[in-house]
């Protein structure tokens, strides 16, 4: 088999795209929204949980008056009392502050006859920015509370050591890389969405576009064999999509090495060269992949138009299972690596977390990844033999 | 040398070419007319191998497009109906760019391409991209890029539609010139005129069969008509009007 008319095509399709600047932008513009998106996340994210960390607890509270020792007490523990909002509920449930203390009267009462004396904490559960706020005024609440309690068992003779059978330590083995890794399995995402993006315009030009602008036929009357013509459109979208691939990854590499994030997490990570080149060889088999399916489903579709609205929709598919991986993590296994792209998302994670991979898994996936693609291949190759091709369907 | 031999194509019911035959010779200037939708197109996209025959045989010098459709590829120039061109590229490189598709390389296909360029009076665009091209400027790309590979056989779909007065003047001389070198010329037409003007022999194509085949002289003798726009509407004028 020679594959010098394949060159042919492809040197042509390069050169003919290069001048488009649609399919340039599409190639080296939309790569860079991952990470320019990851940055934003991570420093506003990082920058409110940091200030929230370390600023004094606000604690708007009503009825001050009604527990005078509390209050010394949440004061004493940097916590800053504020006067409560009119509307406590309607307050919180805006957002304006983040949660509300109330004191009822009843309070005093109840605390002097040793009754739980009962406490309202105004609070929105669902609002991720108040997490913080909430959980750190429940630590002082039940601070207090146990202080209370071992005062008042020892009025009584009794140790409070008694009334305490557990004892919990916190020992969280996350490493700071494993807790920004929560964040970094977004990469997984935007490498998979530049796959399908980085070529996209070049799939549908040098077929949907061919046959709109009415080059197809000509090009068909060539000697050139149906084969080498797919495997040249093959080749050029191949050359896009591994520019934007690479064009992410070094991006991704700027982003993490180079910008300080350990000032807004107050976790240091990086990504190293082998790292990244790591992750480069993982998701490589996605892209021929890839780029058969573009061609695939583009050739299928009577005009530009129309196959970039079926092409946008694509690299929503893969990227699903990454987003949930996200805020769900499913551990790595030999099933998981059966499926082309969920496989590599899940690897690409663990290169983040700087895991161990195991090889059975990366020769599976690539394995599975390629055979697919070949398949695909296979299948453009047929599609550009049938006669119909001309008419379009 | 082109001879079609009993073709048949159906698209599903539809029966576009039926029990077609007929031979262009090299040196001579060749006819389809017919009116639209008389399966013309589809005859010459049989003879150009795009479409498969259901029966018959397509044979081009002597080569059963059936058997070796690339080698009946590359001895066939071919304007087809559908004629687009790459926008983002120049002249030169779309005519390039079919060069090598056909095996041509380096010096030898850009002196070429030069010479189509003279040929063709389009030195002044040959550098030019070829958006906003005229359509006269863009046949003209289309027909160097068709003779880059110097085919034996030129086969022309309709190649004045859309051409003003030079345009067509143009092509109707290069098709003549082509001739007198020797070359096979078969091209297609609804305009008796063109047909008339230019062809040494003409297949009248009506319903995807050959309803007469004959120089005009043999046409009009054949039907007692001493004009060859009334031997036409002899021939198929009673069943449908021509364009």
């Amino acid at each position: 088999m020679t594959l010098g008319g394949a060159w042919i095509v492809m040197r042509k399709e390069v050169v003919d795209n290069l001048r488009d600047r649609r399919t340039l932008a599409a190639a080296l513009f939309y790569p860079l929204l991952g990470p320019v998106l990851l940055v934003l996340l991570l420093t506003v994210i990082g920058r409110s949980f940091s200030d929230r960390a370390e600023s004094a607890l606000e604690l708007p509270l009503i009825g001050a008056e009604h527990a005078p020792n509390l209050v010394r007490f949440l004061t004493q523990q940097g916590a800053e009392i504020l006067p409560a909002p009119p509307d406590p509920e309607a307050a919180v449930k805006a957002g304006d502050v983040d949660l509300v203390l109330v004191i009822p009267a009843s309070f005093t009462e109840q605390f002097r006859a040793g009754e739980p004396a009962s406490l309202q904490l105004i609070s929105d559960e669902s609002r991720q920015s108040a997490t913080i706020s909430i959980r750190r005024a429940r630590q002082l609440l039940d601070a207090y509370s146990g202080q209370v309690s071992a005062l008042r068992l020892l009025a009584r003779g009794i140790s409070p050591v008694v009334v305490q059978p557990l004892s919990i330590e916190d020992l969280s083995v996350a490493t700071p890389q494993s807790q920004a890794a929560g964040f970094m399995n977004m990469t997984g995402y935007f490498l998979i969405y530049s796959i399908f993006i980085g070529g996209m315009y070049l799939a549908i030009d040098t077929t949907a576009g061919e046959r709109e602008r009415k080059s197809l036929e000509p090009l068909l009357l060539s000697p050139l064999p149906r084969r080498e013509l797919v495997l040249g459109k093959l080749g050029a979208t191949l050359v896009f999509t591994l520019v934007a691939v690479v064009e992410t990854l070094l991006a991704f590499g700027i982003v993490l090495n180079r910008i300080p994030l350990e000032d807004y997490l107050g976790i240091r990570f990086g990504l190293s060269g082998a790292a990244i080149l790591r992750v480069f060889l993982i998701v490589l088999p996605i892209l021929p992949l890839a780029s058969a399916l573009q061609i695939i489903i583009a050739s299928f579709t009577r005009s530009f138009k129309e196959a970039q609205n079926y092409l946008s929709m694509l690299p929503l598919v893969p990227a699903l299972p990454g987003l949930f991986l996200a805020f769900l993590p499913v551990k790595p296994s030999l099933w998981a690596m059966l499926i082309p792209t969920f496989g590599q998302q899940l690897l690409i994670n663990q290169v983040m977390r700087d895991e161990p991979i195991a090889s059975a898994h990366l020769v599976v996936s690539a394995g599975t990844t390629l055979v697919a693609a070949v398949l695909l291949i296979g299948l453009a190759v047929r599609l550009y033999e049938r006669e119909t091709l001309v008419f379009g369907r | 040398m082109i001879e079609a031999i009993g073709l048949h194509k159906a698209f599903g019911p539809v029966v576009a070419v039926d029990n077609l035959s007929f031979e262009a010779r090299d040196g001579r200037v060749t006819g389809l007319l017919g009116p639209n939708g008389s399966g013309k197109t589809t005859t010459l996209r049989l003879l150009c191998t795009i479409l498969v025959p259901d029966r018959g045989q397509a044979c081009v010098d002597g080569i059963d497009a059936a058997v070796d459709p690339r080698a009946v590829r590359a001895r066939i120039g071919a304007l087809p109906e559908s004629r687009g061109l790459y926008p983002r590229l120049t002249a030169r490189e779309n005519v390039r760019y079919f060069g090598r598709l056909h095996g041509l390389r380096g010096e030898a296909l850009e002196s070429t391409i030069d010479r189509l360029g003279r040929r063709l009076e389009m030195q002044a665009i040959l550098d030019r991209r070829v958006e906003g091209f005229s359509s006269g400027e863009r046949v003209k790309v289309a027909l160097a890029r068709a003779l880059v590979h110097a085919p034996r056989n030129v086969i022309l779909d309709e190649p004045t539609t859309g051409l003003d007065v030079s345009g067509t003047r143009g092509v109707r001389t290069l098709i003549r010139r082509l001739r007198d070198e020797g070359h096979c010329l078969l091209f297609s037409s609804h305009i008796m005129q063109e047909v008339s003007a230019l062809c040494d022999d003409i297949v009248v194509v009506s319903k995807g069969r050959a309803a007469a085949a004959g120089s005009p002289a043999d046409l009009m003798q054949a039907t007692g008509q001493s004009q060859l726009e009334d031997a036409f509407v002899a021939i198929i004028g009673s069943e449908e009007g021509l364009g």
